[in-house]
């Protein structure tokens, strides 16, 4: 049966809802360039059946009250069904009313700390169980388990630092030295007291939950101190490729990441939308893990759209739910139950040419877990390749 | 009327629930951030549990006759989980904030904050009952031993007293205990411990 509406001809308006400005618009404008980028590439192939996606983009400037107002300006003024955006868990929550208020349908494209279920959310980054768990394997097994917490001072490294806590206290002879929070407008001199504390408790690693802008200070600070990340490194879940430009790469090498995607990934996928970006693009943008969720989540709506009768939740939804896509990071699905991603989760230590050297890496991707059911550290289904 | 303080944000959660409140005939303020003291009398208290308040301590919380606390909670992960525990909370009410379940929860609430303090009230009564029929039975003992009576003229002697002093047999008793302690000031470790198995 055709559908020979005009409605069904006519363009996909889709809400695109990331900061441009602010303090965490470093990963803003690179999870809008993925999302551009992929419905540049499904526009360039025909659409979606012939109808083309057309983005309607605010900047909402790093600030939560801002990212719920455009929300509502998006649905109500311009109609549209499904909104792409959000970083920091302070927006999505901002946004998360306006969008069950309406019944519409966000894509979520950041890693987060977990502890939510929403009918009217599809989560594309990692839950806890798919970076934390293996990220703290992983620093106390190599380094040892006295850890020192660092945070920007809001819910995300909150529950973060306390996921990671508790990880690491399953350790024999383990021992959280400390957990510090600075503002997410910090400036360099709020390290300083830090350092000092750091240099004076010795711990085996520290793990870094700041985010933002304030993320290369705290790795400036680290290298001022003339620590050394052979025996004191930093094990991060946000600190990625987008950060490391805004540090310095000498800063930044040989310290640790925990996350799905780096740039480094050697696969086919990998390499052709790193190439289209940069036609796109240029040099700019640096991708990174909420770059890649931002853009393969794109192109997990548009095959669901292919399939579907409409983009309005209750049609797109069952379509939705366990589809799988070829990422760049490997074969994805959307978890039917949860809502969330089965990813793959891996291990970098960063270089000195910016990049991430991948030593640890899932051969299968790790079904997502946001409650944190089953955490336990050792846990042989949860261990990672180790790569040579 | 019920006295209601409502520690959230001038937003629209935060009017939704003190105009939903004054609704139901509740007397509110609203104060933002939070008041370290409460207005006096006040019965309830919703407070929004957010991030930046989990360090916070809140005296009105830990006091005896703490105000009835409801937490508005955004967040569903173990560090508001736990401050929700840490205030005592009697229930919980899920942001956005609807009219719909408000009044449930206050009087759930309300139920629940009442039968736990009378039941504190009952326990204290009961725990004092309890260590006052301890002291009688110490107090009978050391009758027995220094006038060489019987349990019940021991009983009866503590009894007479405490009718003419118009005291209970309990303060009797502790005074017995008190006067025989300093009675047997250096001569404790020679005393025979009978009493005790």
């Amino acid at each position: 049966m055709a559908r020979t509406t005009e409605r069904s001809k006519g363009p996909i308006r889709v809400g695109v809802l990331f900061s441009e400005t602010g303090v965490t618009s470093t990963i803003g404008r690179s999870q809008l360039q993925g999302t551009l980028l992929a419905i540049d590439e499904i526009n360039g192939a025909g659409g979606v059946d012939g109808r083309e996606i057309l983005p309607i983009t605010f900047d909402a400037q790093s600030s939560p009250p801002r990212y719920a107002a455009l929300a509502e300006h998006l649905i109500t003024r311009d109609k549209v069904n499904v909104i792409f955006g959000c970083y920091m868990s302070s927006s999505r929550k901002a946004v998360l009313p306006v969008i069950e208020k309406w019944n519409k349908l966000l894509f979520y494209p950041t890693l987060y700390e977990g502890f939510e279920f929403s009918n009217n959310i599809i989560y594309t980054g990692a839950a806890p169980n798919q970076n934390s768990v293996q990220l703290a394997e992983f620093m106390t097994a190599n380094f040892g388990s006295r850890v020192y917490l660092i945070g920007s001072d809001y819910i995300y490294p909150y529950e973060s630092n306390r996921i990671m806590g508790d990880l690491v206290l399953q350790r024999p002879g383990s021992e959280k030295l400390a957990e510090r929070y600075v503002p997410l407008d910090a400036a360099p001199a709020d390290f300083d007291a830090i350092m000092r504390d750091i240099r004076s408790q010795q711990p085996n690693f520290i793990f870094s939950t700041v985010v933002g802008d304030s993320t290369a200070m705290l790795y400036s600070a680290y290298a001022q101190a003339g620590f050394d990340p052979k025996t004191m490194p930093i094990a991060s879940l946000t600190t990625s490729e987008a950060e490391i430009s805004q540090m310095g790469w000498d800063v930044a090498a040989g310290h640790y990441t925990s996350a799905p995607y780096f740039q480094s990934l050697d696969s086919e996928n990998n390499r052709g939308a790193l190439a289209r970006l940069r036609r796109r693009f240029g040099d700019e943008c640096v991708p990174n893990l909420c770059w890649e969720a931002a853009y393969f989540q794109m192109h997990m709506f548009a095959n669901a759209m292919r399939h579907s009768e409409g983009d309005e939740i209750a049609q797109i939804m069952p379509q939705l739910l366990g589809s799988e896509f070829e990422a760049p990071q490997g074969r994805v699905r959307i978890d039917a139950s949860n809502h969330h991603t089965c990813l793959y989760p891996r291990i970098g230590r960063a270089e000195a040419t910016g990049q991430f050297k991948i030593v640890r890496e899932a051969r299968r991707p790790v079904h997502p877990d946001p409650y944190m059911v089953t955490h336990s550290l050792g846990d042989w289904t949860a261990k990672l390749e180790e790569q040579l | 009327m019920l006295r209601v303080a409502v520690l959230h944000p001038d937003d629209a959660d935060g009017r939704q629930l003190t105009q939903q409140l004054q609704r139901i005939g509740c007397q509110v303020q609203a104060f933002w951030p939070p008041v370290p003291t409460l207005p006096e009398g006040t019965d309830v208290v919703f407070l929004a549990v957010q991030p930046e308040i989990t360090q916070l301590e809140f005296e009105w919380s830990k006091s005896e006759n703490a105000p009835t606390c409801i937490a508005v909670v955004t967040y569903e992960n173990p560090t508001i989980v736990e401050t929700v525990l840490r205030l005592k909370a009697k229930a919980v009410l899920p942001a956005p904030v609807r009219s719909f379940g408000l009044l449930s929860a206050l009087v759930i609430a309300r139920t629940v904050n009442s039968e736990i303090q009378c039941q504190s009230r009952r326990v204290r009564k009961l725990e004092s009952k309890l260590a006052g029929a301890r002291q009688i039975v110490e107090a009978k003992n050391i009758l027995m031993r220094t006038r060489k009576v019987s349990e019940g003229q021991a009983y009866d002697l503590i009894r007479e007293q405490a009718m003419s002093k118009r005291a209970t047999t309990e303060d009797i008793a502790g005074a017995i205990i008190n006067a025989n302690e300093i009675l047997s000031m250096g001569v404790v470790s020679a005393a025979p411990k009978g009493e005790d198995p």
